[in-house]
């Protein structure tokens, strides 16, 4: 520091640190392994992986953001990566492999610049500046297109495309219809604003078993529970439901507090007393003349008698939030007091309540709701790991279902906007001026990793088609794409393949505004505080000579 | 135009960032002297806020220079002496001679100061985007000393980080944003026209404390005592809600049996939020937070006095998540921006960005003053002190000279971080500067900076890269000391840890002594 001679520790020695050239290609390096590890699960023909976890479970999936959540890693750069794949996951739900391998090729477009000893400043700003210009495009009606919501044929065609790259792939039309109709229930729409809250309302049920045909939806929902008592109606159609969040038992006050008997009759007055409480619950609920009563708690023997006695089922111990989407399948209101039951909350809107015994267990369904606003999607499947990979399938197809909703703009599939894009960026690359010039460039270059990624996986001849794609794109030809499953080139409209607006914007986004952050960092200091182990170690032959 | 650094700590947690005081920090460091250049981050970070990588950077530089005329024969006190006379004189001449008053400059000036602390940061391209958030924000918190000025505690900013979506979509909202959910989804989503209650208790079941017991006699009593649980808190709620209240607050849990009152009263409770936000909003909507509804007399009342007012309270969903936002409250204003980025990394740096403008804009508008940024300041200094140095024939003649090529680290660490030729900017920043003090028509030309995007000079006033004064002024302060601190010592002893005497005590045991 001072210029001493010896030289003088300032860092703790423990910590490593590199900075410079070398920081900045490791980053681009990380960043492109990870796009390397799903760079196969992108498009219709794209790749399951197979991942163990240090327990020994099981994930088969195509997903990038299950694989990359899997994996750990230990660079830096690359837990940035996986992070991203988890924004575009949570933010839209699809597209989680694009954005990654996006962000990796425009890290990796980088280099050149780089090495040509540009500053990173420059190349930053060119990227930012092609994003901007890119997102202007995007909305533009040249590329991209609105949809109107009622036509069901533009929106099924819509998520087929997207599903269309993943193991359901084979079951398209269901699990279009099952997307379309679970998104259409659990819809509110209040004045101007729409709610879809799919993780609330829409449960997948997976149940082993049975052909992946058989997967629905219900117009209600289902659980895994049984009545308490085998006596009790395990069927009733039109039930009249009461939902309560409180045992239906003798619960103790919260304050601590101690009897002094002094009396002998006094302890089976007590006793008395307790069956008197669970007799008065149970008298409340009763007068309503309930069919079905549905407890978060648990529910004594008694009250079973009681309730089983006036032809009244009971399900206890129900999942909070599976009671609020039955309150609201239903109509019923959840009571906590029973004092305080009403007419008004007992809910009518269910129309059958059954029991159904699938495999070795017994499942509750409440079907035929008059107007469900909550739904259960019931999965049925060969085996519990392709079940996980058929949920996170659908969940990916429900995001997509809602993103139209929400905003109802499509842009063409199989890379034919990436191309589109890529090349309207490259003519609008030559009005800028300076050395930004060659970044922008090769930002819009990156953007046709998609269609050749997409013809890679399908083992086309990939030079011959970006060529005459490209060819197709300066004759001014914007849908044209390449097609997954064959690998040939053709018109993204009559193959009917489009993708949300949404989902794009935000992979373009996420990846250049990744790539930026990558590209900024020159230090890296890692590894600290290993000094305590060290202590430890010295205290610990203390300790034992203590001992003796 | 700097870059950033990238630091993991031992449990692989990764932070990026290109704040000075940050990077330092997380840097372990162990030598004594350097943990004065670390804590002088950190006090410049406190202080102004921003700044902190240019003070070590010039505290760093002057000990260099220091040793260099040390090795020359010169005493260090001299040097401490030439130092703190350089200080002055310096500090002295931003005063007279640099400050802009923003009164001169207009609103603008403000914005363009915001701007130029982010322009090295992360969000540096959106930094006009950004700029005009943070002054909104911070007008926003303003609140008058009572003594005709204003002040901005910017701690009242509430900043949120959500990842999605790009960091153009981050957005202001006039109001607080609580990240929260309300308690039950049966609740109204939205309510106008609201009416705040915060509370700093529980809305459970009433339960005694901890080791007081009941004793009973008559096991009658038994449940009426259970009944009289749940009561308590049932008129609780409903005292509230007949005080008109139709969201409701608290720091404590709400029990499930409560909430059907809130929701057969279309009120929107929210339970768990902190205590700090939960003050906030009290302050910004004229609530008052109850941490107990006993009055004077013992009873329990709840007083429509202390109800907060907001023209609407929504839940809106952001990303995965679900936020509480209260909006235009009525007794002052508040601002919270919601910050959006493409994963968790980028939001914790863009928050620490924003902070840091947060701190200039406040200073700005305090001080209403500013200096021209860019390394003009430092070159004018530098020049200036020169001349300075040769007035005076003393010994600290030499130390003076010497802070004032100090100073120039700064010019020349823009310069080449910008990856821009130094040694052909720096000098024609120093000549323009020279001209400015020496001829009397060249004066304008003491706001000329450098323009790193173009490697030119240029006149940063007119380009709008502004400084507040204070932080420059802070700055050569901190810096001065801190090299001071550090001269002074000629002796270092070092304390080993006492892990010696134990292995003195475990050799003498081996040996059989003991």
């Amino acid at each position: 520091m001072m210029g001493g001679g010896q030289p003088v520790i300032v860092l703790n020695q423990n910590t490593r640190r590199e900075s410079g050239r070398k920081v900045q290609l490791q980053n681009i390096n990380a960043g492109k392994m990870i796009a390397d590890v799903i760079r196969t699960c992108l498009g219709p023909r794209s790749m399951l992986k197979m991942l163990m976890d240090p327990m020994g479970g099981i994930v088969m999936t195509s997903d990038g953001n299950a694989i990359l959540r899997e994996i750990t890693v230990q660079h830096p750069a690359a837990k940035h990566m996986i992070e991203i794949a988890r924004t575009q996951d949570e933010e839209v739900g699809d597209g989680t492999t694009s954005v990654v391998i996006l962000a990796g090729e425009m890290l990796a477009v980088a280099e050149q610049f780089l090495d040509a000893k540009m500053h990173p400043i420059i190349i930053i700003q060119a990227y930012r500046q092609a994003l901007e210009d890119a997102l202007e495009l995007l909305n533009s009606d040249e590329f991209s297109m609105k949809v109107d919501l009622d036509d069901e044929q533009k929106m099924v065609e819509v998520i087929r495309s997207c599903v269309g790259t993943k193991f359901l792939g084979q079951y398209g039309d269901m699990a279009c219809r099952i997307a379309m109709e679970a998104v259409k229930i659990i819809t509110v729409e209040t004045g101007n604003t729409v709610e879809i809250d799919v993780k609330k309302w829409a449960r997948i049920e997976k149940i082993p078993g049975g052909r992946i045909e058989d997967c629905c939806v219900l117009d209600g929902l289902m659980f895994n529970k049984d009545v308490t008592h085998p006596s009790m109606r395990r069927r009733i159609e039109k039930p009249r439901l009461i939902l309560v969040d409180c045992p239906l038992e003798y619960k103790k006050g919260e304050s601590q507090t101690n009897v002094e008997i002094t009396g002998e009759t006094d302890f089976s007055k007590m006793l008395e007393l307790e069956e008197e409480h669970v007799r008065a619950q149970c008298a409340d609920i009763i007068a309503l003349k309930p069919d079905l009563v549905i407890t978060e708690k648990g529910v004594s023997d008694l009250a079973q008698h009681f309730l089983s006695k006036a032809n009244i089922s009971v399900i206890r111990r129900v999942k909070k939030s599976d009671n609020n989407r039955i309150s609201r399948a239903s109509g019923a209101t959840i009571i906590n007091r029973t004092e305080e039951l009403k007419e008004e909350d007992v809910g009518t809107g269910v129309g059958l309540f059954e029991i159904k015994k699938i495999g070795d267990e017994y499942f509750t369904f409440l079907t035929g709701c008059t107007n469900p606003k909550a739904c259960t999607l019931l999965l049925r499947g060969p085996s519990k790991d392709l079940l996980n990979e058929v949920e996170r399938n659908l969940h990916d197809a429900l995001f997509v279902a809602r993103n139209m909703r929400l905003s109802p703009a499509v842009v063409a599939g199989g890379g034919a906007i990436e191309m589109a894009l890529s090349h309207a960026l490259q003519e609008k690359a030559k009005s800028v001026s300076g050395i930004k010039q060659w970044p922008y460039t090769a930002l819009a270059q990156a953007l046709e990793v998609i269609p050749r990624t997409l013809a890679q996986n399908c083992g086309g001849n990939i030079i011959r088609l970006l060529t005459s794609l490209r060819a197709k794109h300066a004759a001014g030809e914007k849908t044209f794409g390449v097609n997954g499953e064959t690998g040939e080139l053709c018109d993204m409209k009559e193959l009917r393949i489009w993708e949300p607006l949404a989902v794009k914007q935000q992979v373009y986004k996420t990846a250049v505004e990744t790539a930026v952050m990558l590209l900024r960092i020159d230090d890296i200091v890692s590894g600290s505080k290993k000094m305590k182990e060290e202590s430890g170690a010295g205290a610990m032959p203390t300790d034992e000579s203590m001992m003796q | 135009v700097g870059l950033d650094k990238m630091i993991v700590d031992d449990v692989g947690d990764v932070t990026v960032t290109n704040d000075g005081a940050t990077i330092l920090k997380l840097l372990e460091v162990e030598h004594p002297a350097a943990r004065v250049l670390v804590e002088l981050a950190q006090l410049q970070d406190e202080e102004v806020g921003d700044g902190t990588t240019s003070v070590v950077i010039i505290a760093a530089e002057l000990l260099k220079a220091a040793d260099e005329l040390v090795k020359q024969k010169i005493h260090p006190t001299s040097i401490i002496a030439g130092y703190k006379l350089a200080c002055k004189e310096a500090c002295r001449y931003i005063q007279n001679n640099l400050t802009i008053s923003t009164d001169d400059l207009g609103k603008d000036c403000i914005v363009a100061a915001a701007r130029t602390t982010m322009s090295s940061k992360v969000i540096s391209v959106d930094s006009e985007f950004f700029g005009q958030m943070v002054v909104d924000a911070a007008m926003a918190v303003r609140v008058s000393d009572g003594k005709g000025g204003y002040k901005y505690p910017i701690k009242a900013v509430n900043i949120l980080k959500a990842h999605g979506r790009s960091a153009r979509e981050s957005v202001l909202i006039d109001g607080y944003a609580l990240n929260c959910t309300i308690a039950s989804h049966a609740m109204k989503k939205k309510v106008i026209g609201a009416k705040i209650a915060c509370l700093d208790f529980s809305l459970q079941k009433e339960k005694m404390k901890l080791g007081i017991q009941i004793l009973l006699s008559d096991p009658t009593k038994l449940e009426a005592i259970r009944q009289r649980e749940a009561d308590i808190t049932k008129e609780r709620v409903q005292k509230i809600l007949k005080a008109g209240a139709n969201v409701v607050l608290t720091t404590g849990g709400i029990d499930d049996l409560c909430l059907k009152y809130f929701v057969e009263a279309d009120a929107i409770a929210v339970r768990r939020c902190k205590k700090v936000d939960l003050k906030r909003i009290a302050k910004a909507t004229g609530a008052t937070l109850l941490t107990t509804l006993c009055n004077l007399e013992g009873e329990e009342v709840f007083e429509v006095s202390s109800l907060g007012e907001a023209a609407e309270v929504t839940q809106e969903r952001i990303c995965d998540d679900e936020l509480i936002l209260i909006k235009r409250p009525a007794a002052r204003s508040a601002a919270s921006i919601i910050l959006r980025g493409p994963n968790d990394f980028y939001c914790d740096e863009m928050e620490r960005s924003i902070h840091d403008a947060l701190c200039v804009v406040r200073r700005v508008m305090e001080s209403n003053s500013v200096v021209v940024g860019g390394g003009a300041v430092e070159a004018a200094l530098s020049v200036y002190l020169e001349n300075f140095a040769t007035t005076l024939s003393s010994r600290e003649q030499l130390a003076i000279a010497a802070f004032a090529e100090s100073l120039l680290v700064i010019p020349s660490t823009l310069v080449i971080n910008a990856a821009r030729d130094a040694t052909e900017l720096v000098p024609k920043l120093r000549s323009f500067h020279h001209s400015s003090q020496v001829k009397a028509e060249h004066e304008k030309l003491k706001y000329y900076g450098l323009d790193l995007m173009e490697g030119t000079v240029r006149d940063n006033r007119e380009a709008g890269v502004f400084e507040p004064g204070i932080s420059k002024i802070k700055q050569l302060k901190f810096a001065t000391e801190a090299a001071i601190t550090i001269l002074r010592i000629d002796d270092m002893i070092r304390l080993d840890p006492e892990q010696k005497e134990e292995s003195h005590y475990q050799k003498a045991r081996q040996q059989g002594m003991l």
